[in-house]
């Protein structure tokens, strides 16, 4: 018998060595390759964020960006109880932030906890910074430059949302015309996109009541419960002008009842013919948003809990004042340098910037509608502009999850004509 | 085109015999050399097709085999037990000879072109071993600490042999070289490395290491030697210029490459065998007329797109196996282009390569 066992091995190893012929030229791709497992993967040990609240009206209109940050490392700290000393770099998106809040996000992360030695930049890819923030980490990581790091995103658009995030174009600008066009407001050019590209207001907001439905019912099944660290803030009463503590565990912008019916009652924002309304784009927020990265070797070494890994983004600039098609075109990027198919893709997370240019992007790729940001979206429950990338990362890695699904992207249009999108794992 | 089915044996490696242009030998494995026993057969091409003229069974798998330079009737085995055996042909059921030194399986064994006393074997073991037909035991063994699929030696020299192994590199050794640490070891080169931008054109994208499969000596340009392997890109090198990377690179195959030979008349033309299940002639660009104009593009390179260097080209491809293609030969005699192949598909064809160039 001991014979045979012999035998046996060596068969198995022949064979081990004949399909490594086969499989290494295309293995670095595609569905297979991707869903193993190698030691110098980029993974997530821990994805999260903070509730996401109403501009003006929530329960962080008097929290500064900083300190909504603060609250998010505090708990990133607290779940993966990972050494703070260990970690050697924080990229946090922002946005609306004067300079960038590269000040006082770096003092946010002393604050947290982390040592002098953590270092941390603020940067800006407008709606896609939070996932700029993830893949500059993660590439970092790659390339051994650090061994651990923070990706984040923090934005009030409650305090620094106005016509001061945009610096005036001198007179060369104006006179391009395609720079130009990179002034032109979201609103105004998303609704010339809408009449372009044929979308009727019907059908944003049928797409923009589903995206409420299935945030309300997600909430009520406790599904954001895992990825939203509550915080405790101070808060002005706007009735009594009071100032209170609260404890914030849910985003507030979600509201329960909402129909196509009923949306279609709203006037729209930007023009009187238009289609676009309040209803049926994303939604003025407040939040932040951190995504702990390493290399699954690291991972192991240290014990921490894997729950996803980064495998690769692709961003894609397109005509500025077609903003909204970004997802159509960075997403076949993403999934050609995979060598995944779309039907691979178990969830899609598009932000819903507009109900118009996330239809339009979903009806462009074929792309399956069930499939599509499957807790709702930016319209049911905010945009924070430099949080959502890294928002999504928690959003879609714990429904991955529950799901017991294992590819999704995360993809989002971007303010002048960019695209991004990203794949990840969950584990 | 000839066909001969080595039935319940899948092929794995052709030779023609140096001493007449109607003998091939064919080196089979029962179970896809997974398990099981080996058969060596002997062809005769005759007025009526090809006829087996003897077969020898062996206990494991057997994954190559070489002609003797020395003696028309002899032949070397390599298996996968570790033993390499000499058989002669005039005798029944025995080898004449076997050799077991290698801890694991024998992936290659090489004749001796111009010294003709010795021989060589090459092992997923990560060794070279050197051998002579009279001695019981080895007389040198290099050592590649890589499971090493193809090793040969020079047909320009008697002390000058080239390996290639799963770690991506071209080895040359010099047996004329002191012995010492290095194991005579001569020439380390790195597969993988791209080739020197050209003017005008972007700096080629790195290409990570992948095994080496095969590899042979060009047989007029005593220092060109071409590889192939898992990447599925053929490249010939210059080891007076190694570290200038490959002067020749030919994308095209769908799959691993299995076996690549040089035409023995014809200096530029190469043969090869590949997982994608065809057989395919090539020519380097180095011949006189042809360079630059393999420069078009090619419709089957589009993940290769832009690799495509030295002026190389597809010039044909025989696409009548069925099963992974994993040995081919050229016949040294006759009309230049008349070569025999064999596959997983248990079958040995013998065709004319002059009839798909173009």
């Amino acid at each position: 018998m001991a014979n045979q066992t012999g035998r046996n091995s060596s068969a198995q190893a022949r064979l081990s060595q004949v399909s490594d012929h086969l499989t290494a030229p295309t293995g670095k791709k595609g569905k297979d390759y991707l869903l193993e497992k190698h030691p110098d993967d980029i993974v997530v040990t821990c994805a999260l964020r903070t509730p996401i609240t109403k501009g003006g009206k929530g329960g962080f209109k008097d929290t500064a960006a900083a300190d909504l940050l603060h609250g998010a490392f505090k708990a990133l700290l607290e779940r993966s109880k990972i050494d703070p000393n260990l970690i050697e770099d924080i990229a946090v998106g922002a946005v609306l932030a004067p300079g960038g809040g590269a000040t006082e996000f770096r003092a946010a992360a002393l604050a947290a906890g982390f040592p002098v030695t953590a270092s941390t930049k603020s940067l800006n890819r407008q709606c896609s910074s939070g996932l700029q923030a993830c893949v500059d980490i993660a590439n970092a990581i790659k390339t051994d430059m650090i061994e651990i790091g923070i990706g984040a995103g923090a934005e009030s658009m409650s305090q620094q949302y106005g016509p001061q995030a945009v610096t005036e174009f001198s007179e060369l600008l104006e006179n391009h015309k395609e720079a130009a066009n990179c002034k032109v407001p979201m609103g105004v050019l998303s609704e010339k996109m809408a009449k372009a590209k044929n979308i009727p207001r019907s059908e944003q907001d049928a797409f923009a009541a589903s995206s409420f439905q299935k945030a309300i019912k997600a909430q009520k099944e406790g599904l954001f419960e895992q990825e939203i660290a509550p915080l405790t803030v101070k808060w002005t009463d706007p009735k009594t002008d009071e100032e209170k503590e609260i404890t914030v565990s849910k985003d507030d912008g979600v509201r329960e009842g909402i129909t196509a019916e009923s949306l279609g009652k709203i006037k729209p924002a930007f023009s009187k013919e238009g289609s676009i309304h309040a209803g049926n784009a994303s939604q003025i927020s407040d939040g932040a948003a951190a995504v702990l990265l390493m290399k699954r070797s690291t991972a192991e070494r240290l014990g921490q809990n894997i729950v996803g890994k980064f495998v690769q983004a692709s961003v894609v600039g397109v005509p500025p004042l077609l903003m909204g098609v970004g997802p159509a075109a960075a997403i076949p990027v993403v999934l050609e340098k995979t060598g995944l198919d779309k039907g691979d893709v178990d969830i899609y997370e598009i932000n819903e910037a507009f109900a118009s240019q996330c239809l339009y992007c979903i009806n462009e790729l074929g792309l399956d509608i069930n499939k599509i940001n499957p807790k709702g979206g930016a319209i049911a429950f905010g945009h924070p502009l430099g949080v959502t990338g890294a928002r999504q990362v928690s959003t879609l890695l714990t429904e991955l999850k529950r799901r017991g699904e294992r590819i999704g992207v995360t993809s989002m249009c971007v303010g002048t004509g960019m695209g991004m999108a990203a794949v990840w794992i969950a584990e | 085109m000839l066909e001969f089915r080595t039935q319940g044996y899948q092929g794995y490696s052709v030779k023609y015999s140096p001493f007449f242009d109607s003998r091939i030998a064919v080196a089979g494995s029962a179970n896809f050399g997974l398990v099981g026993n080996g058969r060596i057969y002997i062809l005769g091409l005759t007025a009526n097709g090809i006829v087996a003229e003897k077969w020898f069974d062996t206990q494991d798998s057997l994954f190559d085999t070489t002609w003797s330079e020395a003696h028309e009737n002899q032949l070397l085995t390599a298996g996968g037990d570790g033993s390499v055996k000499l058989f002669d042909i005039t005798l029944s059921d025995f080898p004449v000879q076997s050799w077991q030194e290698h801890a694991r399986e024998v992936f290659a064994v090489h004749w001796n072109l111009v010294g003709k006393d010795t021989f060589l074997s090459s092992s997923w073991d990560g060794t070279i071993k050197i051998w002579n037909p009279q001695s019981s035991s080895s007389l040198v063994t290099l050592p590649t600490h890589s499971c090493t699929y193809s090793a040969e030696f020079s047909p320009h020299s008697p002390s000058l042999l080239s390996s290639v192994s799963s770690d991506s590199h071209l080895r040359v050794f010099d047996l004329r070289t002191p012995a010492s640490a290095s194991n005579h070891l001569t020439l380390n080169i790195p597969i993988h490395t791209p080739p020197k931008p050209r003017m005008g054109t972007p700096a080629p994208v790195g290409i990570p290491p992948s095994e080496a499969l095969t590899h042979d000596w060009n047989k007029y340009r005593d220092t060109i030697l071409a590889t192939a392997g898992v990447d599925r890109l053929i490249r010939t090198f210059d080891i007076r210029m190694a570290a200038a990377g490959p002067i020749a690179v030919l994308p095209g195959h769908e799959y691993a490459v299995r076996r690549i030979t040089w035409s023995p008349h014809l200096s530029d033309i190469l043969l090869s065998a590949s997982y994608d299940m065809t057989c395919r002639v090539w020519t380097d660009g180095s011949a006189m007329g042809t360079g630059n104009a393999g420069m078009m593009k090619q419709e089957n390179m589009l993940d290769a797109q832009g690799m495509v260097y030295g002026g190389g080209r597809e010039m044909g491809r025989m696409g009548r196996h069925t099963e992974f293609a994993t040995g081919v030969d050229w016949c040294l005699f006759g009309a230049e282009g008349w070569c025999a192949s064999t596959g997983w598909d248990e079958r040995v064809l013998v065709w004319d390569a002059r009839a798909l160039m173009q």
